[in-house]
């Protein structure tokens, strides 16, 4: 139902079209991979930030923003993501479609400067220029250390830092401090030239758009050089089968204390039975309906979120629930006996049917969004796996409680993490 | 029935509205490739409905309720004597949820399959209460701790200080949940009160939109509606105290567990009732004057940004309310008070020199693209459209207001807006050491 035209360019990089009528925009977006290591992420997050600053054509930020505004104000977005252990550097341009600005052509004038952003970065003496790195740099450390600012967030991810200290998967999206230091403007442009050249690069467009047009239209725009062969990242690590429950706990002056749970799934992505761990989680804490949330909040009250969520490439399931500090013992306790009690089998015919269709519903809007359809995309490349979204949906229609149970029994408790809210501060 | 049809030929959209007798206004967009269908139902009812007098029932006592109460009621109302709504829509796959303002509530769900049942039971829920004290009692914890969240959430606290700074009495600066205090005194009967009060049909609305049909949604609706009986409605004075123009206190500053601080300036707008397109005017050109002065685009933004004085996360903003309206902006900074005189710098300098024509233009056009955009979300569309119905102004309105508006009006909102005496300013700051 959602036909995705791909290709291969000779200059390596793969090309995805989603004609796709019903939206007002055009969407175009690149995905450039790097793996996701302890010495390259600071380097590789901070490039988006200095590429964003200046291009050739238009050298300073403000250059940049004037030309977007031109173009119906554009909508440019540079992000890092972290998907398993690949660290992604997403350039992306959305213009409205040109029905609505007559006599524009504002998807070829969009890809202009997205291509001049990517591919033609703005130089002094042959490198970046250097007070856009300086500044960057800056900027992208205050980022790093802001991680703090959003405790809901802070909490989840200093669980995976310390359950994952010694795999890939622990590095920060955005890296750390310390590694940013060191960073040089001919370094950087250096590391720039063979990530553009050399690492995994799929562009995608989706929007009403006509591929006849359009393949040709990218062919001609992104000419630049890159090698013919194909560079090959690290797989990502999955199986681990921890032996005893780490804890952790931090102190804070917060009003309310966060309690983290990360667990090993050793399920795989690309896993057959990838589905069936969807839907264990669903069961758990995916949904409203679920014994997270019915057990933690509506029966005992203790907290006004109680979560469980895949991180899906890696093989890792988090949960997380805000709570009274005092209260830790009893919600923990909650937690891991709704845990316990599906791998036991206990799970009830409504529980199933009630998962069963909220899964269905979320992958069927899947294509209601052009990000999303993006994000199911770029899962199917990182994680290999080539299954449509109306496939997938069925699957959910045949996953039986022991199914579950199976996805359940492989997942086991590795770290605990608490966020306190220190004694002499906190609520008032 | 009678249809009044708005078709909007920029957009390609066309909007059905129905009138219901009693209530709620009924409106339909139909959006057809979308698999999601998605519906929500709204009544004018927010935060700052906290003190009220209703006609009849032998004079028109004043009532006063607790801080919270409308959002209490939200979470509430999704019970019902066999359990609560959201294990209902549940067994649809349908998501539901439900969010409280400053002046309305909204419930919504979105599904796929099982529309009409999922739909069946929006109106269910939301015209039918059922609150004991049991489990009044019982929500007290869980909204305890939805509050101790937003207690620990920078951005909120920064927003809601300054809200607290801006106004002195208006209830807009109050949180919208309460407090931990004010929530401890809800009880049942204050629930049903408020309920019956502000949940008539006569106050509220409903806007679906995803591939659906008009018709079948209108004979759902009215059948749904005519089962029931209601008495006539009954006018709601809404009592709101006099706020003056003066700002209550110039700067707040609270200590939070932060990397850095976090500046928010406000401005308080002066009207005191507004609405219509004279609503939407005024918040469409302050928002085309904040992004003509604080624009990434614009000077002043590249300067105070490579000096690291803001960040990517800078923002601005303005909210038109019938009762109140205000100029927000701010983000994180390494030196709020560097970054306030910065700012002064840039409006006394923007007042001088004048606005430009080539930036309004520009400018101008982002917007119109921006607005565009937003329709590729159901979500966006349904939301927007009730929120700008419910202070008497036509969502598809905004291009065409937003042509009408000139450089003079923007120079003089500059003028009569930005200045000194009604700003004020909150800032997040880490705790020392």
């Amino acid at each position: 139902m959602l036909a995705l035209e791909s290709r291969t360019l000779p200059t390596n990089i793969n090309l995805h079209l989603v004609p796709i009528e019903k939206f007002k925009t055009v969407l175009i977006t690149a995905f450039l991979q790097q793996s996701l290591e302890k010495e390259t992420a600071a380097k590789t997050a901070l490039l988006p930030a200095v590429l964003e600053r200046g291009t050739r054509k238009y050298p300073t930020y403000r250059d940049i923003r004037i030309r977007l505004e031109e173009l119906y104000g554009a909508e440019l977005g540079l992000d890092v993501l972290k998907l398993g252990e690949r660290q992604i550097l997403a350039f992306s341009l959305e213009v409205i479609h040109d029905k609505f600005a007559p006599g524009e052509d504002l998807m070829r004038q969009g890809l202009t400067v997205l291509k001049s952003v990517l591919t033609e970065p703005f130089t002094e003496e042959g490198v970046f220029k250097k007070e856009y790195v300086m500044q960057e740099k800056e900027q992208l450390s205050k980022e790093i250390l802001g991680l703090v600012n959003d405790k809901v967030n802070y909490a989840l991810e200093r669980c995976i830092q310390k359950m994952c200290a010694g795999e890939r998967f622990g590095v920060y999206k955005y890296g750390n401090v310390e590694d940013l230091e060191d960073i040089t403007p001919g370094g950087l442009y250096e590391y720039y030239q063979s990530l553009i050249s050399e690492n995994p690069l799929d562009i995608f467009i989706v929007g009403e758009i006509d591929p006849q047009k359009t393949f040709p239209l990218i062919e001609e725009t992104f000419t630049f050089l890159r090698q013919g062969m194909k560079k090959s990242l690290p797989q990502v690590e999955v199986q681990n089968k921890p032996k005893k429950p780490r804890y952790w706990e931090e102190s804070l002056p917060v009003s309310q204390g966060k309690l983290t749970l990360g667990y090993r799934t050793n399920t795989a992505y690309r896993d057959e039975d990838y589905a069936d761990l969807l839907f264990y989680n669903g069961i758990l804490g995916g949904f409203p309906h679920s014994k997270l949330f019915q057990n933690v909040r509506e029966k005992a009250s203790l907290a006004y979120y109680a979560f469980s969520r895949l991180e899906k490439h890696k093989g890792i399931q988090l949960i997380g629930s805000g709570i009274e500090s005092k209260n830790y013992e009893q919600a923990r306790e909650i937690i891991e006996e709704q845990v316990e009690n599906i791998k036991a089998g206990l799970i009830t015919d409504e529980e199933m049917e009630n998962t069963k269709r909220a899964l269905i519903n979320q992958y069927k809007i899947i294509g209601d969004s052009p990000s999303s359809l993006l994000g199911f995309f770029l899962d199917g490349i990182v994680g290999n796996r080539d299954e449509e979204v109306d496939c997938l949906i069925e699957r959910f229609g045949k996953i039986k409680k022991n199914n579950v149970v199976g996805a359940a029994q492989k997942v086991a408790l590795d770290s605990v993490y608490f966020l306190r809210s220190a004694d002499n501060e906190g609520s008032e | 029935m009678d249809w009044d049809i708005k078709t909007d030929t920029t957009l390609g959209e066309k909007v059905y509205h129905a009138a219901l007798d009693p209530g709620p206004a009924l409106y339909v967009l139909p959006r057809g490739g979308y698999n999601k269908k998605y519906a929500i139902f709204s009544t004018r009812f927010g935060s700052i409905d906290n003190n009220f007098r209703i006609e009849g029932d032998g004079g028109a006592e004043e009532i006063k309720v607790p801080d919270g109460v409308a959002h209490f009621l939200e979470h509430k109302l999704f019970d019902d004597e066999e359990g609560n709504a959201f294990d209902k829509f549940a067994r649809y796959g349908a998501s539901s949820n439900a969010f409280t303002g400053f002046t309305s509530t909204t419930y919504l769900f979105s599904c796929t399959d099982y529309f009409q049942e999922s739909f069946e039971l929006l109106l269910d829920f939301v015209q039918s209460p059922f609150f004991t004290q049991e489990s009044v009692d019982k929500e007290q914890g869980i909204i305890g701790q939805e509050i101790r969240m937003y207690e620990d959430s920078p951005q909120w606290r920064v927003f809601f200080n300054l809200l607290g700074a801006l106004y002195q009495d208006h209830p807009v600066r109050k949180d919208i949940a309460g407090t931990v205090e004010s929530i401890s005194e809800i009880t049942a009967e204050i629930l049903y009160k408020c309920y019956h009060t502000f949940y008539h049909p006569d106050n509220m609305a409903i806007f679906v939109t995803g591939d659906v049909a008009p018709e079948q949604i209108f004979e759902q609706v009215s059948k749904n509606i005519a089962g029931r009986t209601y008495s006539p409605a009954k006018t709601i004075e809404r009592i709101y105290p006099r706020e003056g123009q003066a700002v209550k206190q110039r700067e707040i500053v609270q200590e939070l567990s932060v990397s850095q601080p976090i500046f928010n300036m406000g401005f308080k707008d002066t009207y005191a009732f507004l609405d219509g397109k004279a609503l939407l005017f005024r918040e469409l050109a302050t928002e085309l004057l904040l992004e003509m002065i604080f624009g990434r685009s614009e000077e002043m933004y590249t300067q105070l940004y490579e000096d690291g004085l803001l960040d990517e996360h800078f923002s601005t903003g303005y909210t038109a309310e019938t009762t109140y309206g205000y100029t927000l902006l701010g983000g994180r900074t390494k030196d709020p008070g560097r970054l306030m005189e910065r700012i002064w710098e840039g409006i006394e300098r923007t007042k001088k020199e004048g606005l430009r024509h080539e930036s309004f233009i520009r400018h101008k056009k982002t917007m119109r693209g921006d607005f565009l955009r937003s329709f590729n979300s159901l979500e966006f569309i349904a939301n927007n459209y009730l929120a700008y119905r419910f202070r008497d102004i036509d969502f598809f309105d905004v291009l065409g207001v937003l042509e009408e508006i000139t450089l003079n009006d923007l120079e003089k909102i500059l003028h009569d807006h930005l200045k000194e005496e009604f700003h004020a300013v909150s800032i997040v700051t880490p705790f020392p050491g």
